[in-house]
């Protein structure tokens, strides 16, 4: 049918990438890579796989405003996986033209290495597998030869800068050791600037000449890269420069309330509603008296109906397409779902504004300074007075326009009234009337994202388990759950998560009948209730019998069993609490010999309780699996390592059984 | 069944995938109109071929002229669920140097019949660029795609004249195909072999030919589903593969066809390790008059792999390769004087020093069944892609491949045994199979002492040793990294084998470089939490290192065939040393299960205030059949349970109180 895309371009990279690099030429390395021979390095530990050696950003305004950005940077390979920094991409698009780049290696011994610009390739995002169809996004690839160990390799890029704001970021830390980094900001009379640092004490700046300013930082140790860690400019040294034009002469966004009116004059004209889409809404609200099930009706349209689809070229990067072509092709990115959303709620009287945020929660924060690190649209409801219902639960509350309900047109899974985990606690700009304001968005309840398991099983002389297990899932747990099945393409593929989870904490197990509840149902929880067989299930030692209570799911973690100590904060995704009740029936000609002892472990942000007790011939496990804190630093680590350990613990104890002596 | 047919033409000049004729052609033109649509098509709702599936395929037409060239292909899509609305956005790839898309034509029919033209913009995207080469994508979305539309689209690739090339119709598609149709015409210059290794789908006649071009239709084609321990996917979809051939080989027939290959391949091998005066003066410098036959051969085995071979060396960009500026090769002399080749001139190395030595020894060349599972019956020489020698040795046949790095002497890597290959000789060649080593050769083999601490952890030493392929692997994978990453690579073995977080550390300096049959490491080996109390009495399961069968063959079902590669072993004996202050309450029954093609034993005794666990799993065949899965998945299933079975430590003042 179609041909493998991704199949094609990795094996036209490798051609490419073989052939460009074969006209490198015969000449020399710069003096500013050749001075990096036998310099001492920074501390660094026999892991490290590579040395940044220098590294150095020039952005030069110039008097007509216009503005270059040339990047250096040079790496020692220490290791043989450290030939990865020989593999040079650089992303850029319409704001950010590559002007010159040129690439080189310095070999412990013979001659340099050159690589020039025609020698790199050009690639863009290959497929359509997540809805982006097309985009201006693209990179420069560069394939630095001889990137050994004990060789140098460096590169230089100048770019064209025409960015929608006037700011720039000095990225100080990398994944390597870093020896030496270098800023040098260059502006006309008049300009000014002005520098907020993260997660690295200001350095002072050195005037280095009449409108030059130059920062640098010596021997920064490497950021690891860890699971569950916060995103990197949530961690990494960074100083971003906010540039302050004279006058105002050039267009700047210099506070978040410039950032929100030129947000708001992406979308003006963009968000108005055609006379299809006032039919559409009409349609949708025809026989809805109540207010709330109108915006359901039109929420759910836009959620379901609008295909996920992102064009986004130039500017469409961050401005919407008309509401009415959004409405007409049925298929849009988050800003097209948003802009649509909101003129078709205008029609009903329900004021709504936009949140532009990033999806991953600590990219942006209130003490951010105004930038476009946004990635995301979502929309803020203003609900007439009356309207709101227990059900509704993600509100923000905002001194002027009063409670906002948060809604995410483009998550198809989640329901009116709730957020999903990513989006708790994040902070987005929210773009009101008069400009805009950061918000940081509500965390939600921990019941709000749950998974709660029931079980009534029976136990067999023979050590077989078996019974009807009912699992209700909501928030996120049934967002992942929806979002499989949607997947699934027989029956099969259906039970396939439920066969995994199971064979986690079953050897030998069948299920007999499944069967799912709410599947297409968001605003009810999903369910699964199956039937299982589990033979062997107990175990036999003498005459005892063994019985794990902690029949199937688990809550430990493996995350912090690493052989380095936790460098890193740890993120969860959202709030949680589970539970587990499970009643297994055992044999009559048994009683019970021992019982696990109880479990209570609670950390603040997490807790865990478990109990395991005997009411006649029956054994009842019950637990509870909390996470309150999305952030734990990494200070705590430790503890939450033993907290998973605790955990695991439990999940394996055993309840022994004894024949009844008679 | 597989099968296999040829055109010849008369004019056939000789073997090019670039012709080399100029050859004009029309104006593009698709198929007559869009497909009538039925009202079945219109309102069904699901395929009961493909239940749940997002989307299915209705029609799907591709019609290639190699004289043109071009390809007119027509796809049909019946949206199911939501989730089925992402093929409305569609993308051809091409390449711009060579081919051109045109004419491209979709709209998408409501379950009413409402038809809606795609008249929006169609995005040529780049995807790659680079010097002398660029690689783009026609790109649009089709509007107004609801769950029950059928969206269809059309387009003409287009190549230029001196742009054909092998092909294959694949018929596993990604959705299930309900109704196709295909045409080839081929190009007139050359002659064409078409065949159909693995099959057609149920149902499906046999390709036919009509006045030169070859037509197949077919029906209900399953939508491929990958599965765990497969053999490689391309192999098992249904396909038509169609190879241009040339004056080298124009034979029809079987027997002509590889009588005609191995005359040509004999006649450039033996060019290729002409160079007898080279050879003797470099045997006499390898061994001994005196030797024993074994021992010569293994000294030469030896010593040829000590060449340098290119074929294992990181990648190197031209700029590296243009720089180092080695010189081609042209025969043996050249491989040995220069002490550099690929692993194929290595091999045939080894050839013409064997025969220099007084040896008998012969060439062959066999196809890699990671790649393909050959038939000589489809007379597709391309896909003999490696080579062997056989050698006699003290009246037995030992074949030989030391291009393949780290291959120890006496084996072939896992690829090459248990495959055909043709032996090449003067007269004519024949077939022979390559040996497949038994599980014992391919072992992973974990002994442990350890002591129980009084925290429940498990703390001692462990030594595994990795052998035949086993070994083979773990050299391949680390050949180019540094001790530091080694290290960590065979602790990640062992945490990979242990079902729970463990503390591993590496204590000696295994021998990564050579070709031996095993390869040895030794840890300190401490895991956590192994004994879990149960009240008075700790538990702990009956086996240490059975995590890699925690998982396999869970699932009930099975289409495709088992292909665990090659026959290996895990084999595991450890003892435990228990605390002073806990005794054995209760210890598992021996398990065995053996069904000839797997074997299953597990013991567990105590004898002097220490547990032996001794634990054995055969695996002694490379693959399964899938009508046999059921008896593979309930053997994991009886591992699995045996593995977790308890042994029941308790306080050792309670066992004398009782």
């Amino acid at each position: 049918m179609m041909r493998s895309v991704a199949t094609y371009v990795a094996a036209l990279c490798v051609v490419c990438l073989a052939l460009a690099a074969g006209v490198a030429e015969a000449a020399e390395a710069p003096p500013w890579m050749h001075a990096l021979v036998g310099a001492a390095l920074p501390p660094h530990d026999d892991k490290a796989n590579a040395i940044q050696l220098y590294s150095e950003i020039r952005f030069t305004v110039q008097p007509n405003g216009k503005m270059t950005r040339l990047e250096r940077a040079a790496f020692l390979i220490l290791r043989p996986d450290g030939n990865i920094w020989g593999n040079v991409r650089l992303d850029f698009d319409d704001q950010s033209r590559i002007t010159a780049l040129r690439g080189w290696c310095i070999p412990a011994s013979g001659k340099d290495f050159v690589v020039k610009e025609r020698d790199t390739i050009e690639a863009a995002l290959p497929g359509v597998e997540n809805g982006e169809l097309v985009t201006d996004l693209r990179a420069r690839v560069m394939r630095i030869p001889a990137a050994d160990p004990g060789n140098i390799v460096g590169y230089e890029v100048e770019q064209e800068e025409r960015p929608y704001m006037l700011d720039d970021t000095w990225e100080l830390q990398d994944t390597v050791p870093v020896r030496e980094a270098h800023y040098t900001l260059h502006l006309p009379a008049g300009w000014d600037y002005k520098a907020v640092w993260f997660n690295h004490g200001a350095i002072a700046p050195v005037a280095s000449g009449p409108g030059e300013w130059s920062w640098v930082a010596t021997n920064l140790p490497a950021v690891r890269v860890e699971s569950h860690m916060p995103p990197w400019r949530g961690i990494a040294a960074h100083m971003v420069v906010a540039l302050v034009p004279t006058a105002r002469t050039t267009p700047a966004l210099l506070t978040w309330k410039d950032v929100g009116v030129w947000e708001q004059a992406l979308v003006r004209d963009r968000d108005a509603a055609t006379p299809e889409i006032r039919q559409k809404v009409a349609e949708l609200s025809a026989g809805k008296a109540a207010k709330l099930e109108q915006i359901s009706a039109l929420a759910a349209f836009v959620q379901k109906d609008i295909r996920y689809v992102a064009i986004e070229l130039g500017i469409g990067g961050y401005q919407p397409h008309a509401a009415g072509d959004t409405f007409l092709h049925r298929y849009g990115d988050c800003k097209d779902k948003a802009a649509l959303l909101h003129a078709m709620l205008g029609e009903i009287g329900v004021n709504s504004y936009y949140v532009v945020i990033n999806t991953v929660r600590g990219n942006e924060t209130t003490d951010t300074p105004p930038n476009l690190g946004f990635n995301h649209m979502i929309l803020a409801i203003q609900l007439p007075p009356g309207v709101a219902t227990p059900e509704l639960l993600a509100f923000y509350n905002h001194p002027q326009l009063g409670k906002l309900l948060i809604f995410d047109p483009t998550d198809e899974l989640t329901p009116l009234g709730r957020l999903s985990g990513g989006l708790q606690a994040n902070t987005g700009l929210l773009v009101s009337p008069d400009g805009a304001e950061l918000a940081t968005l509500p965390q939600l309840r921990t019941d709000t994202s749950s998974i709660n398991r029931t079980a009534t099983l029976k136990l067999d002389e023979k050590g077989d388990l078996s019974g009807d297990v009912r699992e209700v899932r909501v928030g996120d747990p049934a967002s992942v759950e929806r979002y499989d099945l949607r997947n699934a393409a027989g029956n099969d593929d259906r039970i396939k998560p439920v066969e995994v989870r199971l064979a986690d904490s079953l050897s030998d197990f069948t299920i007999l009948k499944a069967s799912v509840l709410n599947l297409a149902a968001l605003d009810q929880p999903f369910e699964w209730h199956y039937t299982l067989e589990a033979n062997h299930y107990a175990k036999f030692a003498g005459d005892l019998m063994l019985v794990r209570p902690r029949v199937l799911g688990s809550k430990s973690s493996a995350l912090l069993e690493t052989r380095e100590a936790r460098e890193n904060p740890i993120e969860f995704e959202g709030p949680r609490l589970d539970s587990d009740n499970f009643e297994i029936t055992f044999p009559a000609g048994y009683e019970v010999d021992e019982l696990p002892a109880p479990v209570d472990a609670d950390l603040g942000f997490a807790s865990y309780h478990s109990r395991t007790q005997a009411v006649g011939h029956t054994l009842r496990y019950t637990r509870t699996f909390e996470i309150k804190g999305l952030s734990v630093p990494v200070a705590r680590a430790e503890e939450l390592k033993q907290f998973y350990r605790v955990i695991w613990t439990d999940e394996r104890r055993t309840a022994v059984l004894r024949p009844i002596a008679h | 069944m597989p099968g296999v047919f040829t055109i010849f033409s008369a004019r056939a000049a000789r073997l090019a995938l670039l012709a080399w004729v100029s050859c004009g052609f029309g104006l593009p033109c698709l198929a007559a109109d869009w497909q009538p649509v039925s009202a079945e098509e219109l309102q069904m709702t699901s395929e009961p071929g493909a239940p749940k599936a997002p989307a299915i395929i209705l029609y799907r037409q591709i019609d290639r002229d190699d004289n043109g060239p071009y390809e007119a292909v027509y796809l049909r899509i019946k949206i199911l669920t939501e989730e089925g609305r992402k093929y409305g956005d569609v993308e051809i790839p091409y390449f711009p140097e060579n081919e051109s898309v045109r004419s491209i034509q979709a709209r998408s029919i409501k379950p009413d019949g409402t038809i809606t033209e795609f008249n929006g913009q169609i995005y040529d995207k780049s995807l790659v660029k680079g010097r002398g080469a660029r690689y783009s994508a026609k790109t649009f979305t089709i509007p107004d795609l609801r769950v029950g539309s059928i969206l269809e689209y059309r387009y003409r690739q287009e190549m230029d004249a001196r742009y054909v090339f092998d092909s294959r119709w694949i018929l596993s598609a990604e959705l299930f195909t309900r109704h196709a149709k295909f045409s080839l015409e081929p190009y007139h210059q050359l002659a064409m072999r078409w065949s159909w290794p693995y099959g057609l789908p149920p149902g499906t006649g046999n390709p036919t030919e009509k006045r030169g071009t070859i037509y197949l239709e077919t029906n209900n084609v399953p939508a491929f589903v990958a599965e765990e321990w497969m053999p490689p996917e391309d192999l098992l979809k249904y396909r038509v593969e169609f190879i241009y051939e040339g004056s080298e080989n124009d034979e029809k027939e079987q027997p002509a066809y590889w009588k005609h290959f191995d005359k040509e391949r004999f006649r450039a091998v033996g060019n290729f390790v002409d160079a007898r005066r080279v050879m003797e003066t470099a045997v006499a410098q390898i061994i001994a008059p005196g030797d024993a036959p074994d021992t010569k051969l293994r000294k030469l085995y030896a010593r040829v792999q000590q060449i340098r071979n290119v074929s294992y060396e990181r990648d190197k960009t031209a700029a590296e390769e243009k720089r180092e500026h080695l010189k081609s090769i042209g025969d043996v002399g050249d491989v040995w004087q220069r002490g550099y080749g690929n692993g194929e001139q290595i091999t045939w190395l080894m050839l013409a020093l064997a025969r220099a030595a007084g040896f008998e020894a012969e060439p062959v060349e066999v196809a890699t069944r990671d790649v393909y599972f050959f038939d000589p019956a489809l007379m597709n020489s391309r896909q003999l892609n490696t080579n062997v020698v056989r050698v006699k040795l003290n009246g037995a046949d030992v074949y030989l491949d030391p291009g393949a790095a780290f291959t120890p002497f006496g084996m072939l890597p896992w690829s090459e045994t248990a495959v055909q290959g043709l032996l090449l000789a003067r007269d004519d060649g024949s077939w022979v199979a390559t040996p497949l080593p038994a599980a014992a050769a391919s072992r992973v083999a974990c002994r442990a002492d350890l002591l129980l601490t009084e925290a429940d952890s498990l703390e001692g030493k462990l030594t595994v040793t990795f052998s035949g392929f086993e070994a083979m692997a773990l050299r391949l994978d680390e050949r180019h990294e540094d001790g530091a990453d080694r290290k960590r690579y065979l602790e990640k073995q062992v945490e990979y084998l242990v079902p729970m977080a463990v503390d591993v550390q590496l204590r000696n300096e295994p021998d990564w470089d050579s070709s031996s049959p095993t390869l040895v490491a030794a840890f300190n080996l401490r895991i956590p939490g192994w004994a879990v109390d149960a009240g008075r009495r700790r538990l702990a399961a009956a086996a240490l290192f059975g995590a890699p069968e925690a998982h396999l063959f869970e699932h009930p079902t099975r289409q495709y065939p088992v292909y665990f590669r090659y026959p290996h072993e895990e084999d595991d004996d450890i003892v435990i040393s228990l605390p002073a202050n806990l005794s054995v309450a209760s210890l598992p029954k021996p398990q065995t299960r053996d069904l000839s093609v797997l074997a299953y034993t597990l013991s567990v005794t105590s004898h002097g205030g220490a547990l032996h666990l001794q634990r054995r799993l055969d695996v002694n065949s490379p693959i399964v059949a899938a009508k046999f899965y059921d008896q593979v998945s309930q053997f994991y299933q009886f591992v699995r349970t045996s593995d977790e079975q308890q042994i029941v430590l308790e306080p050792a003042d309670r066992k004398g109180k009782n």
